[in-house]
C-alpha cells in the first residue's frame, strides 16, 4: 500500500464533517421511502408471471377450455384461409397483387415455366463448397467463368424462378415472372436456405462486429460506413460488451466517435465492467473528443 | 458501516432475492450514507434536490439486478457505486448538463501542505460546511474518487474500475483531491490555471 492508499487527515476530517452534516430525521425518512420503493417493486415483479396460478388453472380443468378455445380458432382461421384459396387457387397472398396489377390475357410462357424443373442448381452448388462467411465464389463452382464475383456467378447459369415448380397456373407463373427477384436477393435466399449458411449467420454477425470494432479503433470512416450500410448494428458488442463507440473513445478517434454517434451509437450504454462510453470519454478529457460526444460545446 | 459485519453483502444480496425482506434493509444500512453522499457530492449543489431520487432509483436498480451481481468480479460496495455514478451522471444527460472534466494534471504545481490545517479536525458545523463545500467544488471525477476512497473505503483498485480509468489515474486523482482540498480549506488558490 502506497502512501496515497493510506488513510489521510483530510479523509477523516471529511467524513466527520458529513457525519455532523447528516440530518437523522431526514436519512430516516429516505430510509423508509427507499425500501417501501424496493419492497413494491420487489412485489410487484412476481405478480406478472405467477406459474404456480396458471398450473391451478389447468389443474382445475382450464386446459378443457384452452382446447376449446383453440380448436374452434383453428377452425374458423381454416374458414378464411381456405375460402380465397377455392376461389382464386392461383393467387397467394404475396402474388395475387401483382397478379391483379398486370392482368394482361396473353400469358407468358417460359420453358421454364413449362417444364417445372426442380430447384435450380446453381446456387446451392455455390453454397455448399465455401465457407459460410465468405462471400466469394470458389473457382471450382463456377469453372467456366473463374475470375467474377459471387453475385456475378449466381447469374451466369440463369437459373430458373426458383417458385415456379409450385406454381401450376399460368396467372401464377406470370406474377412471378414479371417480378423475378434480382440477383443478389436470390443469392440470398439460397444462403437463407443452406443449412450451412444458417449456422453461419450468427458467426458472420461475430465477424461483422469485430470489423466495426477495429475500424473504429483505426478511424476508417469508409469501412465504418459500409459496415453499418450492411445491417451491422452500431451498438453490438464483443465479450466484454464494448461497443464501437468504446473502441473509438478508447483509441481517442474523434472522428470515429462522432460518425457512430450520429448514427445512434447509445453513449451510456455501459460496459461489462460498468463503464460507458461518456465515463472513458470524461477520463481521457480530450476536449476534440468531448466535442465529437457532444460533451463540450 | 454500521451493521455487524458478519455476513458478506454477497450473501445478503442473495438472501434478497430468495425473498428474505430484512436482507436487503441491512445492506441498504451499511451502504446508504455513502452512496446518498456520492451522489449528492456528484450533483453538487445545483442538482441537490435530485439526489433523494436518483438514491431511490440506485436501490431500485441494485434490488432489480441483485441476480446478476457477481462477487467474483466486484466488491458490492463497487458494484453499488458504479450504478449510483450511472444514475447520476444520466441525470445529467437528461438535464443537458455538460460535465467539465478535470483540467489535465492541474495539481502537478499543487504541492501539499505538509503542515495539516485545522479545518481537517472538524470543530463546528460551519467548518464542516466548508470541508463539504470544498469537495464539492473540486473537479467531478476527484470529487468521487475522494468520496468513494474516503467515506465509501473503496481501494484505489476498486476505484479504477468503477470509474473506468487506469489505476494510476485513480491515484492521481485521490493525490490531487487532498492537496487542492487542503489548500482551498487554508484560504489559498491553487496556482494552476
Amino acid at each position: 500500500m502506497s502512501d496515497h492508499d493510506a488513510p489521510d487527515p483530510i479523509d477523516k476530517a471529511y467524513t466527520q464533517a458529513e457525519a455532523m452534516l447528516d440530518d437523522e430525521a431526514a436519512r430516516a425518512a429516505r430510509r423508509a421511502r427507499v425500501l417501501g420503493a424496493v419492497a413494491g417493486d420487489v412485489q410487484a415483479a412476481p405478480s406478472v408471471s405467477a406459474p404456480p396460478r396458471r398450473r391451478v388453472s389447468w389443474a382445475a380443468g382450464g386446459w378443457l377450455a384452452a382446447a376449446s378455445v383453440a380448436g374452434v380458432s383453428v377452425l374458423v382461421a381454416l374458414q378464411f384461409t381456405r375460402a380465397p384459396l377455392m376461389r382464386e387457387p392461383p393467387a397467394r397472398a404475396e402474388t395475387s397483387i401483382v397478379a391483379d396489377q398486370a392482368p394482361a390475357p396473353t400469358p407468358v410462357t417460359t420453358p421454364a415455366a413449362d417444364k417445372s424443373p426442380p430447384a435450380p442448381p446453381a446456387a446451392p452448388q455455390q453454397w455448399k463448397s465455401p465457407p459460410a462467411d465468405v462471400a466469394v465464389a470458389p473457382p471450382l463452382a463456377f469453372p467456366a467463368s473463374p475470375g467474377k464475383a459471387a453475385s456475378e456467378t449466381v447469374t451466369a447459369p440463369a437459373p430458373p424462378p426458383p417458385a415456379a415448380p409450385q406454381a401450376p397456373n399460368a396467372g401464377n407463373v406470370q406474377a412471378l415472372i414479371i417480378t423475378p427477384p434480382p440477383t443478389e436477393a436470390r443469392a440470398e435466399s439460397a444462403r437463407a436456405e443452406s443449412p450451412t449458411a444458417q449456422a453461419a449467420a450468427p458467426a458472420s454477425l461475430a465477424v461483422q462486429t469485430a470489423r466495426l470494432h477495429a475500424a473504429a479503433a483505426a478511424g476508417r470512416l469508409a469501412e465504418l460506413t459500409s459496415l453499418l450500410a450492411q445491417g451491422t448494428p452500431v451498438d453490438a458488442p464483443d465479450s466484454e460488451g464494448e461497443t464501437a463507440l468504446m473502441k473509438a473513445v478508447q483509441a481517442n478517434r474523434p472522428a470515429a466517435a462522432d460518425f457512430l454517434v450520429r448514427h445512434g451509437a447509445n453513449l451510456d450504454r455501459a460496459n461489462r465492467a460498468g463503464v460507458s462510453a461518456r465515463d472513458m470519454a470524461i477520463s481521457i478529457n480530450d476536449p476534440q473528443l468531448n466535442r465529437a460526444l457532444g460533451l463540450e460545446p | 458501516m454500521e451493521d455487524d459485519d458478519a455476513v458478506d453483502d454477497a450473501d445478503l444480496l442473495r438472501a434478497h432475492g430468495a425473498g428474505d425482506q430484512h436482507a436487503f434493509a441491512r445492506l441498504y444500512d451499511r451502504y446508504d450514507r455513502a452512496c446518498f453522499h456520492l451522489i449528492r457530492r456528484l450533483l453538487g449543489g445545483a442538482h441537490a434536490d435530485a439526489a433523494e431520487d436518483l438514491h431511490q432509483e440506485t436501490w431500485i436498480a441494485v434490488s432489480r439486478n441483485a441476480a446478476g451481481f457477481d462477487p467474483a468480479r466486484a466488491s458490492f460496495a463497487a458494484w453499488l457505486f458504479t450504478i449510483a455514478r450511472h444514475k447520476t451522471f444520466d441525470h445529467f444527460r437528461r438535464q443537458r448538463v455538460t460535465v467539465l472534466a478535470t483540467a489535465p494534471e492541474e495539481a502537478a504545481t499543487m504541492t501539499p501542505d505538509p503542515q495539516p490545517s485545522p479545518l481537517e479536525q472538524v470543530q463546528s458545523r460551519q467548518g464542516a460546511e466548508e470541508i463539504v463545500a470544498a469537495v464539492e467544488a473540486l473537479p467531478i471525477e476527484q470529487r468521487g474518487v475522494f468520496v468513494m476512497f474516503s467515506e465509501g473505503e473503496l481501494s484505489l483498485e476498486e476505484i479504477a474500475q468503477v470509474t473506468g480509468v487506469a489505476f494510476e489515474t485513480a491515484k492521481s486523482r485521490l493525490r490531487y483531491a487532498r492537496a487542492r482540498l487542503r489548500q482551498s480549506l487554508a484560504g489559498e488558490r491553487p496556482t494552476h490555471v
